[in-house]
């Protein structure tokens, strides 16, 4: 699965240019699905499988897109002037890469630092192109750009890359879709757009779906880093299932019943309580006249920087757990 | 008013937090079964009740809203057989140290809410009310019975009985929720003696003090042509006596602003003083801070109108409510609704407001 997770983990798909990633996706499933949709903000929905005795009709969302940039100026000496797309952090700035949708690279400066013991803001930074004018600046106001970082295996089970947030999601999802044989429930899998952008695709595909179940597949933070965030979930621990994050509170028989699935195959499992951010999941709970949501989570360190750092293990053990969730029937009790 | 009263008094003995209001829900239906035609739960654990109007069908709906969830505590580590936690709502933490807590582990657990001594505290918190990341739940268990009972997630609520206060005062935690479905309730009861044309659809939402995941839905099915949303605002007193403060025993707020419909607040104001009862109006600048907000943007949109019943100490387990308050906005709402003519909806259009 590693050679997966580096093909989409170095795709380009900033929140709203999505496509590149959806296009690797769609490669992936097509064999293994019924039909596969793009809706009118560009998520990806596939269907899987009909609703046998005691299934329910189940909606599972990872997103395409990454956090990234948008060139709002370019000024007369070719610098790029940007903004963030998404909750991209300016600490994680200075020195980064970029890679614009049309290719072309470019380092971040920034204007000289009067107090070096201060984050300079977005205003203060700007993209370097190699340009020597605006005339001759490849990047024009308006172009998206991700951050550009190769994926990297720290150690056997340590993997590093940019946009892990959500790729790993992604990957999770597709190779559920390639493993699960069979399942009472009807299952549409949505690789939805603009999550970093206020869960913009998952909101839309959600309505469509019209579904009796939730769950998004997403990461979360990790306190495991010293000094860090204070929080109970760890790299290698396994899959966290999610109990509430900013955005809702799982349905806890929805928690209940991931618990129990995953006491039955014997796979190692933590609690999240996150306090900041949310995930599709939530977009899913409020649709229509409400759905009961949960999420699994994947631990990560970093998030929102260009190296956000996973355990393989917890992937592996992702999989395993909603193949057995989504291959049996749901009985919320 | 005492069936009314022993039910709110009830309701404020319950655990009930946002996202887990299973216990609460079941007191709300027993009580609302013989007064609606029709209950349901919603897929997120809300309560719909129907009353049926006695106008010709199809008869317009109104969706009168309360929510049921109340604030409190969630665990998120355990260290030494002491808990750490986060609030489920805007829990004020100045007031928890020393509050009796029940921790929902595998079984009910009684516990405190402690602060480790001041000067033990990093410099950032000494001589200050404690934030909430340094408090600590006490269940007076080892640590080894502490990790077979409890676990990350679980969930911890207030444990202070109501009290009634002289002069007509109630005061005890989760009044917030309490009280709005208290008047709610007051209300069905009133148009047991009604016969109203419409039908009404009461429902006890979920979710309310964080997400607001139960206005966003409930309406959607039941597609109400317009709503009122019931729910506490401040009171005024010593130290909260400012515009966004109302007097206690003055009857509901009408809220004003953009959450809410104009033409309809100025049917209740006009309704509230022909029937000479006192209220006062609240303007909400932008979110109210209700169901409404929630409400008002389902679906195609729905007209709203909130009525606040004024509550000292907001979010505090000694919350206090005036019983004659929360009686005035159930029978104003209860009026309002039988007076309701088939054809309201075309008296109050948007564009007929002042």
């Amino acid at each position: 699965m590693k050679a997966l997770i580096k093909k989409f983990v170095e795709a380009a798909g900033p929140s709203g240019f999505e496509n590149a990633v959806r296009d690797l996706v769609k490669a992936e499933i097509a064999p293994y699905v019924d039909r596969i949709e793009v809706d009118a903000l560009g998520s990806l929905i596939a269907w899987k499988g009909s609703r046998q005795p005691g299934g329910k009709r189940v909606m599972i969302s990872a997103h395409l897109d990454e956090i990234g940039v948008i060139a709002t100026h370019v000024d007369q000496n070719g610098f790029v002037r940007f903004t963030p797309l998404g909750a991209v952090r300016p600490h994680t700035c200075l020195g980064g890469r970029v890679i614009f949708q049309n290719g072309t690279r470019g380092v971040i400066g920034s204007e000289r630092l009067e107090d070096l013991a201060r984050t300079p803001g977005f205003e203060q930074m700007f993209i370097d192109v190699g340009a020597a004018s605006r005339e001759d600046c490849p990047v024009r106001t308006g172009d998206a750009g991700s951050f550009d970082r190769d994926f990297v295996a720290l150690s056997e089970n340590r993997l590093a890359a940019k946009a892990m947030d959500d790729r790993i999601g992604v990957a999770v999802q597709v190779e559920v879709i390639r493993q699960l044989k069979a399942s009472p429930n009807e299952l549409v899998f949505v690789f939805s757009t603009q999550e970093e952008v206020m869960l913009r695709g998952a909101t839309t595909a959600a309505y469509a779906v019209d579904p009796e179940i939730g769950i998004s597949i997403d990461v979360t933070v990790s306190g495991d880093t010293p000094r860090g965030i204070k929080m109970e979930t760890a790299l290698g621990k396994g899959p966290a299932i999610k109990v509430r994050d900013a955005g809702m509170i799982s349905d806890p028989r929805l928690v209940r019943h991931m618990c129990a699935a995953a006491e039955r195959l014997g796979i190692p499992v933590q609690l999240e309580i996150l306090e900041g951010g949310t995930t599709d999941a939530r977009a899913i709970q409020t649709t229509r006249a409400g759905v009961p949501a949960g999420c699994v989570s994947i631990p990560c360190r970093y998030i929102h920087s260009p190296s956000e750092v996973l355990d393989y293990q917890d992937v592996i053990n992702s999989v395993k757990l909603l193949v057995e969730l989504l291959g049996h029937p749901i009985d919320l009790q | 008013m005492t069936e009314n009263q022993d039910f709110l008094k009830r309701l404020l003995t319950l655990p009930g937090l946002s996202g887990f209001e299973d216990p609460v829900r079941k007191v709300i239906a027993e009580e609302w079964q013989t007064l609606v035609d029709e209950l349901k739960v919603s897929p997120l654990g809300s309560l719909h009740g129907l009353k049926r109007g006695y106008g010709p069908e199809p008869r317009p709906r109104v969706l009168l809203a309360a929510h049921m969830d109340a604030i409190g505590l969630m665990v998120t580590s355990i260290q030494e057989g002491l808990l750490r936690v986060t609030a489920i709502g805007g829990v004020d933490p100045r007031i928890l140290p020393g509050t009796p807590v029940t921790v929902h582990g595998r079984r009910d657990l009684p516990a405190w809410v402690a602060a480790p001594p001041d000067h033990l505290l990093p410099p950032s918190q000494a001589g200050k009310p404690v934030s909430l990341e340094y408090l600590l739940v006490d269940t007076g268990l080892s640590a080894q019975e502490v990790a077979e009972l409890v676990r990350v997630g679980d969930l911890v609520s207030f444990n202070t009985q109501p009290v009634e206060l002289s002069g007509g005062v109630i005061a005890g935690h989760s009044l917030d929720k309490g009280a709005s479905v208290a008047a709610v309730t007051e209300c069905l009861r009133t148009l047991q003696q009604m016969k109203p044309g419409w039908d009404v659809w009461t429902v006890a939402t979920v979710q309310e003090e964080i997400t607001m995941a139960g206005a966003l839905t409930s309406p959607f099915d039941l597609r109400p042509q317009i709503a009122i949303v019931v729910d506490v605002t401040f009171a005024k007193g010593p130290g909260a006596s400012d515009y966004r403060a109302f007097e206690m025993d003055k009857g509901p707020m009408l809220g004003v602003g953009p959450n809410i419909h104009p033409a309809i607040f100025q049917s209740f104001k006009t309704l509230a003083e022909e029937l000479d009862l006192p209220c006062a109006v609240e303007p909400m600048p932008a979110h109210s801070g209700t169901d409404a907000f929630g409400i008002q943007v389902v679906a195609e949109g729905i007209p709203c109108m909130v009525l606040g019943i004024p509550l000292r100490y907001m979010h505090t387990p000694v919350e206090a409510v005036m019983l004659k308050d929360i009686r005035r906005t159930g029978w104003l709402m209860a009026q309002f609704i039988a007076r309701m003519e088939m054809n309201f909806m075309e008296k109050v259009r948007m564009e007929d407001a002042e």
